[in-house]
């Protein structure tokens, strides 16, 4: 059951790091629960595993990248979003005190505010891709042997 | 070659115990993990996850190694990790920055002893 479960954490990580290390993660569990602290092993091992899993999709493969700019895409759509409705046309003729004035936003400014949201995942993606090129440039300087 | 370890320093616990451990002997990584609780009396234990997350690294640092030889009749699972020399450049270096801290500990400490003394 527990080696069952482990082996369910194993198989989400991610594919590269499953297919280099994954089979001696089990062995190694294997082995652990063969000895006499096997309760606190799977404990240990669990917990492990998780901050793993974390590690693994949020530090090391780059995901954290798209989730960023998922994040970011969000909130410059809620900001452009509000900012419209708040600044805009509709809020100058006083349409927003209407119960229907969200059928009031015409298309071209959802149009704008889609433009604009899409530039700025692109060039929030472009600094953030460089940023972390440099940053594991410096990070991982491989000794040339 | 480039023998500039300085930039690798310091080195994270975990990865000091990896390197240690493999600077006698390779060892798969069930035994590191052995190893890294022997060295430190079982109060640091490192897990499947971490170790090998800090192996990863190691090994796209090139300070560690996946060793060719391996006993016969073992499970295929099982792999082999050795200390590259760059590795024990690097281990050799961090010890030489923590006897320079200790040694500096030692000296402050002794300061007010001596003070007192006198």
């Amino acid at each position: 059951m527990s080696r069952t479960l482990y082996r369910c954490l194993l198989r989400l990580h991610p594919r590269e790091f499953r297919r280099q290390f994954g089979g001696e993660m089990l062995w190694i569990f294997d082995e652990a629960s063969g000895t006499d602290h096997r309760f606190l092993y799977s404990v240990m091992f669990f917990a492990d595993a998780i901050r793993s899993l974390a590690r693994q999709w949020l530090l090391r493969s780059g995901s954290w990248k798209i989730a960023v700019a998922l994040a970011g895409a969000l909130i410059q759509v809620t900001i452009g979003g509000l900012g419209h409705l708040l600044f805009g046309p509709l809020s100058q003729h006083g349409t927003l005190r209407t119960a229907n004035a969200a059928t009031r936003i015409d298309l071209d400014a959802l149009v704008r505010i889609g433009i604009w949201s899409v530039s700025g995942i692109v060039v929030s993606v472009i600094l953030l891709a460089v940023w972390v090129k440099k940053f594991n440039a410096r990070r991982i300087r491989a000794v040339h042997l | 070659m480039d023998t500039d370890y300085g930039r690798f320093l310091p080195l994270a616990p975990a990865t000091l115990h990896i390197l240690l451990s493999l600077a006698r002997e390779d060892l798969h990584g069930y035994g590191i993990m052995q190893e890294v609780a022997r060295q430190s009396d079982g109060k640091y234990k490192l897990g499947p996850g971490t170790l090998y997350d800090n192996l990863q690294r190691l090994m796209d640092q090139g300070l560690v190694d996946e060793a060719k030889r391996r006993p016969a009749g073992e499970d295929p699972r099982r792999r082999y990790y050795r200390l590259t020399p760059a590795g024990r450049g690097v281990l050799a270096s961090e010890i030489a920055r923590l006897e320079e801290v200790v040694h500096e500990a030692k000296l402050r400490l002794r300061l007010p002893e001596t003070r007192r003394a006198t």
